[in-house]
């Protein structure tokens, strides 16, 4: 691993974001990316994660600044809303613009 | 590229998802049991109230399909806000249709005021035709495949009834034969999505304790 952090070449895969990168946490943006905001229980089902799984890469990506979470409620029921913020959705852009260039370059 | 597919696909299966419970499906049915009723009602109440009789039913409906939503399907499928991209489409959607509608209406009131000589024995097609656009259209713009079956099912049924009648002795001409199977095909088609929705979907997550499992 140290070698790809010296070896200019190989910058671009160090420079991947590692919040976005993981799979269930990029599954979620993705859906996130194209819609305005979705509740908790329809992202659990677009994904099939777990509850507890779900729970804790929402809050990665909150802590990020990627997401907000927002508590409310719909026909006096708790309802949580999730939205993608401007930050995550130029972070999101911006890790697509990278792996694209990654695997532009890529030999067949 | 393929990122950009992707994203239009995960777009596409977040619509589709909404729009897979069946319960329009349920409301189109109803629709074209009008078409199968109205003929029969129309010997006792005349043409307009035949059809007028209609609304009222339709309204129920389509409030049990709001409540349904409401209370049945959103807490199984979670509720989402679509993007500004998708709610543009739909409303460009809207637009033409109803402008679509207002055309038809339009060449309705024509025929019925030349009793009959404009539209004539044309008539099983032009209301074919318009079912096929119709559906066609929403097919498109909605990205569900099973409007454009609709769309040819409804496209068929007017000519049919039509053919039925004239060579077969269908009262009516046939239309409620014709719409009365095709009202129970959408209808069924409907109840299945909904069952399905149900059983693959029994139970709600307790959403209360979302906030503390992600500060966890």
């Amino acid at each position: 691993m140290p070698e790809l952090h010296t070896d200019p070449d190989l910058q671009p895969l160090a420079d991947i974001d590692q919040v976005i990168h993981a799979p269930a946490r990029l599954m979620v943006l993705t859906y996130l990316y194209v819609v305005e905001s979705a509740d908790y229980v329809f992202l659990q089902n677009l994904t099939g994660l777990s509850w507890g799984n779900l729970a804790t890469h929402l809050g990665k990506l909150e802590e990020a600044g990627y997401i907000t979470i927002h508590k409310g409620y719909k026909s006096k029921k708790p309802h949580t809303s999730i939205s993608m913020t401007e930050e995550g959705r130029k972070a999101f852009r911006e890790y697509k613009e990278k792996m694209q260039k990654i695997f532009d370059n890529l030999p067949d | 590229m393929s990122q950009s597919m992707d994203l239009k696909e995960a777009e596409k299966k977040v619509f589709r998802t909404v729009y897979n419970d069946g319960l329009w499906d349920v409301l189109l049915g109803c629709f074209f049991l009008m078409f199968a009723f109205a003929p029969y009602l129309s010997t006792i109440m005349g043409d307009f109230w035949s059809s007028a009789v209609f609304l009222p039913l339709w309204g129920l409906v389509y409030l049990a399909i709001r409540l349904t939503r409401e209370y049945v399907i959103a807490p199984r499928m979670g509720v989402v806000d679509f993007g500004e991209k998708r709610k543009r489409r739909l409303k460009k959607f809207s637009a033409v249709l109803m402008v679509f509608n207002f055309v038809v209406l339009i060449l309705g009131i024509i025929a019925a005021f030349t009793s009959g000589r404009v539209s004539g024995s044309l008539y099983p097609y032009l209301l074919g035709a318009f079912f096929l656009i119709a559906f066609s259209l929403a097919a498109h713009v909605l990205d569900i495949i099973r409007l454009y079956f609709y769309g040819l099912l409804s496209g068929f049924v007017p000519v049919v009834g039509e053919w039925l009648y004239v060579n077969a002795g269908f009262s009516h001409h046939g239309y409620p034969v014709v719409f009365g199977t095709t009202a129970g095909i959408m209808i069924l088609v409907g109840v299945v999505l909904f069952l399905r929705l149900l059983i693959q979907h029994p139970g709600k997550p307790p959403e209360t304790s979302l906030e503390e499992d992600i500060h966890a």
